[in-house]
């Protein structure tokens, strides 16, 4: 039944919505190709020569493929039905490869003729143009059949199952995604429609102002100054992430990771600015100063937990407040009034604007182009000596399964030292760096979060201590019963989670992600916040914090040009990182089978059985 | 120095009423068994509806005589800050009771819904991410209060009589208590939670309501400043009980309106004394928790019920 509903939805959806957009202005209006014809709201035109005739066409095949999929549904035999949705299913992705086929060259032929006259590419006559929601949606449709087919034979339910690491937060971000295009279609006319157009015009203008929105937000990954500008964006995120989630596996909910990023600030600043001495001992001092700040701020409300029994909740949300305090109390004035006596501090740096002094220039992280070599924009050199070194220890590592695990870790530095020495003697391979990426400062910083989470890896999965951390987790009370300390863990476990909210400061302060080497007001605490969103959508995996990181990097990029373009402000990325938190929460909207450990392992059981 | 006290008096009641009617709720909210992390959240989806609501209404007014004062504007505004704060409620009830959602993690992604959806909103309406219009038609003022300070106050008796008097009240504890044993007598379990979340929204959208359209005349990002927070602490503190969470919101209220009137004077920074009431919650807190075994949480709080 519920398929059956789907499946008239997904009629429908072939039928109203846009399929292509021919033409795209700055700031969103543009020319829409539907079932029904052309939409064309701010009379812009298209060229003559574009061949359009097939749109309807291949449209109204899609119709008619939903509903054979529909009669498909309803045929008795198990093994007949998932044979026929597999082969709707490929006809379905052959269709899609068709449009795209016909698309891409229908506007080919248009700019390769007016290249042929001689006009620069800058001044084409479709210069954006691109797929819009049915074509999106026709290829979702094709997956979704065979996924369907997959699911009528045996063991189709724990197939899904067994992936759930995958599939529930996909399912969240999906729901999210489908929540955010409800809000921006509520809050925003349709592109370049006016209140006075045809009902289906709006229809179609808002349908394409939601495709439109996600295909900015996602754009950056199609170019390499906005890949790199996601990783930037990405690094403090991977950060907080990890210290989130090493909170969950210790069964705490670390809510409190802005303020250890703040606090993790100020130490850094300190330590930085005012400790003299030579780089190699300042930076490491500098990076471990901000460490340090976030574990006393973790750890307080880890010692209230262990001591008093106080949820740290509550608690971790009130040392954000206090160390939002504090930050301003360093930055923001250096004349106070205690009791009525004048306090002078030496922290604010001189101008209107609150901010510290500059980091000395031993202690700065350099920028990732520096450590390859590369000196701004223009041709340079790549070294290979850090490529190298990361390969080479990650390769070792992963390479000696066997070895017990302090000889892993100690031959993978050294095999990372010896990679380091090889790249350094090695000829470099001259490239040309664009300007655009020269630009962005991403920094060191992004290395010692892949560094942590190398680390958090080790220690829960390689160390007796990780182990105790991860059982005290699952169940306090069994972990105690055998032993484990839980006070103790619980503070421990707090500080380092507090310690790694702190490192993202690195970035910040140390790096220079605030395009200066100091201390300023706009640092971003609420990144704390974004953390656990990583977290949970990563399912507190290494492997999926990054990746998270790396998605909301992309987001939080596509925000940007978000706003400048069509005037939404970029919180819609905040908002659907909260709605990713809702539904993973939530078990994505999934049956309980997908979210209860015992469930699924009930299904997977059934499944076994079933095919002996 | 009388002086001082006298003036601590009010501004004491005016700081306390937020905090208190948003404890109120929470407390129902907890009483059911589940946890509200969400009333921060609560609270500023309600000062949003609330002013989003009266300056709407009253733009066509005021575009034909400026200044224009009319009685029943801001009454609809604290219908509409209320149903938000409902409506917002209602997603952390659905998430919890159906989609049996980790109820403090579903709290923390309302709370954080509610730090940038509001600047989408006044986006589309204000061109601005931060602040709204600010408005004309205020909540009135009687004998120089709110009308929201007495009802915050009334309900406080209100709530105890409801509690511990009523067989409603019964079977809401009983549920917080022991689901299962509440079942089987015939109490509807996810019926009472879902009451209780949506009385707590109700609640914390007054609170927010009396912010936005009370306090101020606009609603400014994130304007409830951890009172949703402080409120749940006053709620601990307070042991589920009205008359305790009127004692501990009386005191979180009277170090707000302390810290107001410390701002002006060379006692401490400013900037310090706006970390003084979390210090002070944090203090509590730890202090109350080790002081006494008896404040003991309704034994299926944050528990999921499968039925």
């Amino acid at each position: 039944m519920l398929l059956l509903l789907t499946n008239l939805s997904a009629v429908l959806l072939f039928l109203l919505c846009p399929w292509w957009v021919l033409r795209r202005e700055f700031g969103g209006a543009g020319v829409l190709a539907g079932t029904f014809g052309l939409i064309d709201p701010q009379q812009l035109g298209i060229p003559d020569t574009l061949a359009v005739g097939w749109i309807p066409r291949l449209s109204w095949a899609w119709v008619l493929l939903a509903l054979l999929s529909c009669l498909a549904l309803g045929i008795k035999e198990r093994q007949v039905r998932a044979r026929w949705l597999y082969s709707l299913g490929v006809g379905g992705l052959v269709l899609f490869g068709l449009g795209l086929l016909w698309f891409y060259g229908a506007v080919g032929v248009v700019n390769g003729a007016a290249l042929a006259e001689g006009i620069p590419p800058t001044r084409l006559p479709l210069r954006r143009f691109s797929p819009s929601l049915a074509s999106y949606a026709s290829f979702a449709y094709a997956l979704l059949l065979l996924l369907l087919g997959r699911l009528q034979l045996p063991g189709g339910k724990a197939f899904l199952v067994r992936r759930r690491q995958i599939i529930v937060p996909l399912s969240a971000l999906g729901a999210a995604v489908a929540a955010g295009a409800v809000v921006v279609g509520l809050l925003r006319p349709g592109l370049g429609s006016s209140p006075d157009s045809p009902f289906f015009v709006k229809l179609s203008t808002k349908l394409d102002l939601i495709t439109y929105t996600f295909q900015v937000l996602f754009s950056p990954i199609t170019h390499l100054p906005g890949l790199f500008q996601s990783l930037l964006l990405a690094t403090p995120l991977i950060f907080t992430g990890l210290a989130v989630a090493f909170g969950f596996h210790a069964g705490l909910f670390n809510i409190g990771a802005p303020g250890q990023l703040t606090m993790g600030a100020i130490a850094t600043m300190l330590v930085g600015v005012y400790l003299p001495g030579p780089g190699w001992l300042t930076l490491p001092l500098s990076i471990l100063a901000a460490a340090a700040g976030g574990a006393l701020w973790g750890g307080i409300p880890g010692w209230l937990k262990a001591r008093f029994g106080t949820h740290e909740v509550i608690n971790t949300i009130m040392m954000n407040y206090i160390a939002a305090s504090i930050f301003l109390f360093f930055i923001s004035a250096n004349q106070y009034r205690f009791f009525g006596y004048p306090v002078t501090l030496p922290f604010k740096a001189p101008g209107p604007e609150a901010r510290s002094y500059e980091i000395r220039p031993e202690s700065r992280l350099p920028s990732l182009l520096e450590l390859l070599g590369l000196q701004g924009s223009g041709p340079g050199t790549l070294s290979w000596a850090w490529p190298l070194a990361l390969l080479a220890g990650v390769g070792f590592y992963l390479f000696c399964r066997g070895w017990p695990l302090q000889r892993r870790c100690i031959g993978s530095l050294a095999a990372g030292l010896g990679g380091y020495l090889l790249g350094g003697i090695l000829p470099g391979w001259p490239v040309e760096v664009p300007t655009g990426l020269a630009a962005i400062r991403l920094n060191g910083a992004f290395l010692i979060a892949l560094l942590a989470v190398a680390v958090v890896n080790v220690y829960l999965w390689g160390t007796l201590e990780g182990y105790e951390l991860r059982a005290m987790g699952f169940s306090p009370r069994a972990a105690e019963y055998a032993g484990v300390n839980l006070g103790q863990k619980q503070i421990w476990a707090m500080a380092i989670s507090g310690a790694l909210a702190g490192l993202a400061a690195t970035h910040y302060v140390l790096g220079a992600g605030l395009e200066e080497y100091r201390l300023k007001q706009s640092l971003p605490a609420q990144v704390g916040f974004d953390g656990i969103a990583v977290a949970l959508m990563g399912q507190n995996s290494p492997l999926g914090i990054v990746l998270t990181a790396l998605l909301f990097g992309v987001l939080l990029t596509g925000g940007l040009r978000l706003n400048l373009e069509l005037g939404i402000s970029r919180e819609l990325v905040t908002a659907l990182q909260a709605l990713i938190v809702l539904f993973i929460a939530a078990g994505g909207l999934l049956p309980g089978y997908f979210t209860d450990p015992l469930q699924a392992a009930q299904v997977e059981m059934d499944c076994d059985e079933g095919s002996t | 120095m009388a002086t001082l006290f006298w003036a601590l008096i009010p501004a004491t009641l005016r700081s306390t009423t937020p905090l208190l009617l948003t404890a109120l709720g929470g407390m129902y909210s907890e009483r059911s068994g589940v946890v509200n992390i969400a009333l921060e959240g609560i609270i500023l989806f309600g000062a949003l509806a609330a002013a989003v609501t009266t300056q709407r209404l009253e733009a066509s007014l005021l575009a034909q005589t400026p200044a224009a004062q009319v009685g029943w504007i801001p009454w609809v505004g604290l219908l509409a800050g209320a149903l938000g704060g409902v409506a917002i409620a209602f997603v952390h009830a659905l998430m919890c009771i159906r989609y049996r959602a980790d109820q403090i993690v579903s709290g923390t992604a309302i709370n954080l819904l509610a730090m940038s959806v509001p600047s989408l909103v006044l986006q589309s309406f204000y061109g601005n991410t931060t602040n709204s219009q600010e408005i004309v038609n205020r909540l009135p003022l009687w004998h120089g209060f709110s009308p929201l300070v007495y009802l915050a106050f009334l309900l406080v008796p209100i709530s105890w009589w409801l509690l511990f008097k009523t067989p409603w009240g019964l079977r809401l504890r009983a549920v917080g208590e022991h689901p299962q044993a509440a079942a089987t007598m015939g109490v509807d379990v996810l019926g009472m939670r879902y009451t209780a979340v949506l009385l707590s929204g109700l609640l914390g959208g007054l609170a927010g309501a009396y912010l936005s359209i009370g306090f101020l005349n606009q609603f400014v990002r994130n304007m409830s400043a951890g009172k949703g927070f402080i409120a749940l602490a006053a709620m601990i503190f307070g042991k589920w009980h009205p008359f305790g969470i009127l004692g501990a919101t009386l005191l979180f209220g009277a170090t707000d309106a302390l810290a107001i009137q410390l701002q002006g004077g060379d006692v401490m920074p400013p900037v310090l004394i706006q970390a003084l009431p979390f210090v002070l919650t944090m203090g509590v807190l730890s202090g109350v928790l080790s002081r006494t075994r008896q404040t003991r949480p309704p034994a299926a709080l944050g528990k999921i019920y499968n039925n």
